[in-house]
């Protein structure tokens, strides 16, 4: 593989693995409710702003900020699903049988309500977080990259493989998988599946906001930060197959990839363009994605 | 048989013997809808005798731009059920098609305004056919992509459209007073065809289709043909008001298509009451000029707006046009009894 | 009850009547108003949009402190365009037909600039550019639109000059979407064929709302360019130094980089760029070393105590658009607004940077102050202030390549 090749890719799984971060928390609300949240990117949005002003204006340390980021994230959350979710499985929303529709109004009505609310209270400046690392340039081999992509990098792998340990070993991670099989089995057998629900959107919350904590140096806290990572991680969860974390972290790592050689070989105008028609062809098409079992629902 | 007053409809009245169909309750709920959009309209026409603006003018003519989209999202939501996340993206190919148009072939506003309709339509038609049988979050998500690709194609075929850069489009009317109603004219005769559409045969089908449409298919409903139909149409109607925009505003930018934009005709609906004929229309304007009036005063409408979006879409399915009817219905109960 | 609408109707009848000669000319209204238009929010540039009207109010008190123009005060009423044309154009119209201002002023954003333009264009208002560099702004040949600013063939001769005198063979502009930035590609590009047809040149054209511009970027590593010129506004163009610099391209031993597009001076730029920006050469419209009128050390000194930063290139161009505004106003006595654009084209002012006047030549000369006064400089360390940059090229003074400070990888 030529230079530009290994590039390519080495920039494409680092991108991937942001993607992941993302994917998993929507992945994981999808499969216990089976909702879109569109709020979503909100919450990275949430934790780009957490880091960076915990960090800038009360001189907090990157490494305490960075956590603080997540609880913050987990909290918007929580709130979001004790307001707004419980009537999808308690059965009290003013919409009674269009569930469905309900979840796409009031996430999408959330979404513009905390971007407007961040714009008016913060301001529409972009804010450049504080890196983890300062060394601007690390050469690794026949590759360069920044140190704190770097570091990021490898944060992000922890939290990855972390998570996906959670779920799938620890004591409310088989409760979550057990109402996400069957909601209605999980309840007969004593699981609490509000709490497990209040759960997933904090873990999904967290996750959102910590990848928006770690990417703010790179990106730039604003209000509508978010609504691009968020279109990426519904491309992702389709193609990884809606409700499979395992399918959205490889699903990720090749959006990455797809993406970055896309640019290069295909177009780069259009590069943003590849996912959003993937994402239409998997609905019309193949809508369990790569990986899921399960047909939609008619 | 055009429907009973619509006073008819107080609490007061004794409970007729006969309980009449789901379709005459249908009917007559959409007509009294029908006539108060029409008192609002009649309301609206009477405005340029007292405000003579041309800013405000414009104002009110963006609303009625917002007003046919939303009265065109909700046929397409509210009466089938189909929540589209694209309207804002159909007025944006509208307003390309007929700038594109002027600016390569000197088509004119009056065959480049038909053309954008029937652009708008038949793409309409080919999403609503491609998304049939999705529900619920997996239509949304598609027709999220679709509305991203197009935004994303316009905004970066440079050399065609300008992008993000507008392309300047020819004026049609000079005269605002003109503009006006010709954009009102434009809303009421949409107003009136959604209302006789709902109130025949097609709107039944559609509001079954919405409400079960398993049971519809068995009752032997064409729910392919009346889907797609009402996506054609709703998609048609906001590339009608995307063209009309572009002469107005003399450019057109993929801005249109914005995420935010579907954001505010969402918004529209839900605050005036999905699944109503007047409330969305009536709401276009409330929201729109309440925002440019609050401009000034720290351009706190559109948090306020946010919110009542995911209030009203938590407690009141009606929205305002819900609360409306509600209040009038407690007063009349309240008279009622008391004389 | 009938009388109250019909009374009201004849009266909307004199006022539709009235509107025009209203929106001409607010005359008997006391404080003069001109219209702002400017950056307050993103995708646009915040950071100049916050220069522009430092300048302007500075500009604005200094005349209402020594009792206006004949005794009338200057009101500035400021629209926020996100440096979008739907916005700008919203933001012109509602100046003109809700506030009645006499002129509209401040635009440093040319996508918006021409959105905007065309509005005053069409109800026939003077709108004075302040900074847009799009040469189409000028080749439009409005009479109502007024160029005492910077042009794109300007820095296009500018950089093809440079980057003649630095011996490069290939050189690659990155370019921001818009009408700048697409236009000064190509104006550089023009002016390259001209000076020095044996450079290799292309330009990428780059979304400015982006966050990675890794993709346009890795495919330079193998074989970079001798110059890498930026056509890009903060932030985005931070975002791509900052990348640029991270894959080794530029600066390095190989390859300069140069800016067309006046960063350095933002008070933000050190504190986003670090390294990527150290050795970065300079086109500017502005440096502290350059020869000034009087005014400018006016004006220059008012914004220091103001806002404690270093003047720029934006403040003082926006203080000269609202002098030349003035002067026209004075020397008209009148608002109107054929009288107005007649004294503006007569304009003879000697402002912040030096004496203004307008080319009646059409194309990109049209209702262009030609002699705008530029330099190029060189940024040697980190966190350096343009007071102690190096001035490496003045007008009539070419560029020595010898004394450049150069990285040593």
């Amino acid at each position: 593989m030529s230079a530009i090749n290994v590039d390519l890719a080495v920039n494409g799984l680092i991108t991937g693995l942001f993607y992941a971060l993302m994917a998993i928390g929507l992945s994981l609300i999808f499969g216990i409710l089976r909702i879109v949240n569109f709020a979503h990117g909100e919450f990275y949005m949430v934790g780009a702003y957490a880091y960076t002003l915990i960090a800038l204006a009360f001189g907090v340390p990157v490494w305490i900020a960075l956590p603080l980021a997540f609880l913050f994230g987990a909290l918007v959350g929580w709130i979001t699903e004790r307001t707004l979710m419980r009537p999808l499985y308690q059965g009290y929303t003013s919409w009674g049988l269009m569930r469905d529709e309900y979840a796409v109004i009031v996430t999408f009505g959330l979404s513009l309500f905390l971007i407007n609310l961040v714009d008016k209270i913060i301001g529409p400046y972009a804010y450049r977080g504080p890196p983890l690392v300062e060394t601007s340039r690390i050469t690794l081999g026949p590759i360069m990259i920044s140190g704190h992509r770097l570091v990021a990098a490898g944060i992000c792998i922890a939290v990855i493989i972390g998570t996906a340990a959670l779920i799938k070993y620890s004591f409310w991670g088989k409760q979550i998988r057990a109402v996400s099989q069957n909601r209605l089995g999980a309840s007969l057998a004593g699981i609490n599946t509000a709490k497990a629900s209040a759960i997933v959107f904090m873990l999904s919350g967290g996750l959102a906001a910590f990848a928006g904590a770690l990417l703010s140096p790179v990106i730039n806290a604003s209000p509508d930060v978010g609504v691009f990572p968020a279109v990426k991680s519904y491309i992702i969860v389709v193609l990884g197959g809606l409700g499979s974390v395992p399918g959205s972290i490889i699903a990720s790592l090749a959006l990455g990839v797809i993406e970055s050689f896309g640019a290069v070989y295909l177009s780069y105008q259009y590069r943003d363009a590849f996912g959003l028609i993937l994402l239409m062809l998997f609905l019309l098409f193949r809508p369990q994605g790569l990986f899921g079992e399960k047909g939609r629902e008619v | 048989m055009v429907s009973t007053s619509p006073n008819a409809a107080g609490a007061s009245s004794p409970a007729p013997a006969m309980k009449p169909s789901s379709a005459q309750l249908t009917t007559t709920k959409t007509t009294v809808e029908f006539r108060a959009a029409l008192i609002a309209m009649a309301f609206i026409a009477a405005i340029p005798l007292f405000v003579s603006n041309a800013y405000w003018l414009g104002v009110l003519i963006v609303s009625m731009y917002f007003a046919i989209l939303a009265g065109g999202w909700n046929l397409l939501a509210g009466y089938t059920g189909q929540f589209s996340l694209a309207p804002a993206a159909f007025a944006m190919i509208g307003a390309y098609t007929t700038g594109l148009l002027a600016t390569y072939f000197a088509v004119p506003p009056l065959l480049g305004i038909p053309a954008a309709i029937v652009v708008a339509g038949v793409i309409g038609l080919a999403l609503g056919r491609a998304v049939m049988r999705l529900n619920g979050p997996y239509l949304a998500l598609t027709t999220l992509s679709f509305a991203e690709i197009m935004r994303l194609v316009i905004s970066n075929s440079i050399d065609i459209t300008r992008g993000d850069l507008g392309l300047s489009v020819p004026g049609m009317i000079n005269n605002r007073i003109v503009w006006y109603y010709f954009f009102l004219g434009v809303l009421v005769a949409l107003l009136v065809g959604f209302y006789l559409l709902l109130r025949s045969k097609a709107g039944l089908f559609l509001q079954a289709i919405r409400d079960d449409e398993v049971a519809a298919r068995r009752a032997g409903v064409d729910v392919v043909f009346w889907k797609t139909a009402a996506f054609a149409l709703s998609a048609a109607s906001a590339g009608f008001a995307g063209a009309l925009y572009a002469h107005f505003a003399e450019l057109v930018t993929p801005e249109l298509g914005l995420i935010g934009q579907t954001g505010l005709i969402v918004s529209m609906t839900v605050i005036g009451g999905i699944g109503t004929l007047a409330g969305p229309i009536i709401a276009a304007f409330i929201v729109y000029v309440i925002s440019e009036w609050l401009r000034d005063v720290g351009g706190y409408q559109l948090i306020v707006f946010a919110a009542l979006v995911v209030i009203f879409a938590r407690f009141f399915r009606e929205g305002l046009w819900g609360l409306a009817k509600s209040g009038y219905k407690k007063f009349s109960a309240k008279r009622g009894t008391s004389t | 009850m009938i009388t109250a609408p019909r009374r009201s109707a004849s009266r909307a009848t004199l006022a539709s009547a009235a509107l025009l000669a209203l929106t001409l000319g607010a005359q008997a209204a006391d404080p003069i108003k001109v219209g702002v238009t400017i950056t307050q929010s993103p995708p646009g540039s915040v950071v100049m949009g916050v220069q522009v009207k430092d300048g302007l109010d500075i500009v604005a008190k200094m005349i209402n402190d020594a009792g206006g123009i004949d005794g009338r005060p200057i009101q500035l009423i400021v629209e926020d365009t996100q440096g979008l044309p739907e916005k700008a154009r919203a933001a012109v119209e509602k100046l003109i037909t809700r506030d009645k201002v006499v002129a509209i002023t401040g635009d440093h954003q040319s996508s918006s600039a021409l959105a905007g333009l065309e509005v005053a264009h069409r109800y026939n208002i003077p709108y004075v550019n302040t900074n847009a560099w799009s040469d189409v702004v000028r080749e439009k040949g409005y009479a109502e639109v007024f160029n005492p600013g910077n042009y794109n063939s300007r820095v296009g001769a500018s950089a093809a000059a440079t980057m003649k005198a630095l011996g490069a063979k290939r050189v690659v502009s990155f370019a921001e979407n818009t009408d700048y930035g697409i236009g000064l590609a190509k104006a550089i590009g023009e002016s390259l064929k001209k000076v020095a047809p044996d450079i290799q040149y292309k330009y990428e054209t780059l979304d400015r709302a982006s966050k990675d511009f890794l993709p346009a970027i890795l495919p330079l590593r193998a074989n970079p360019p001798d110059a890498i010129i930026n056509i890009m506004l903060p932030p985005a163009a931070y975002i791509m130094m900052n990348q640029v610099y991270e894959q080794g391209v530029a600066p390095s031993a190989k390859t300069w980089i140069y800016d067309g597009s006046g960063l350095a001076d933002y008070p933000d730029f050190w504190q986003n760029v670090k390294e990527a920006g150290k050795g970065m050469l300079v086109f500017g419209l502005y440096h502290p070393k350059m020869k000034q009128p009087p005014l400018g050390k006016t004006v220059g000194d008012l914004y220091t105590a103001k806002t404690k930063n270093e003047p720029n290139r934006l403040l003082f161009q926006a203080a000269d658009s609202l002098f030349i505004i003035a002067d026209a106003i004075k020397r008209a006595k009148s608002t109107e607004p054929a009288a107005m654009i007649k004294a503006l084209e007569e304009t003879k002012f000697t402002g912040t940077r030096g004496e203004i006047t307008f080319s009646k030549e059409k194309g990109y000369t049209y209702n262009q102050w030609i002699e705008v006064p530029y330099v190029t400089f060189q940024l040697t360390e980190v966190n350096q202030k343009v007071e102690n940059s190096a001035l490496v090229e003045q007008p009539g003074q070419p560029l020595d390549p010898a004394k450049l400070w150069k990285p040593a990888k």
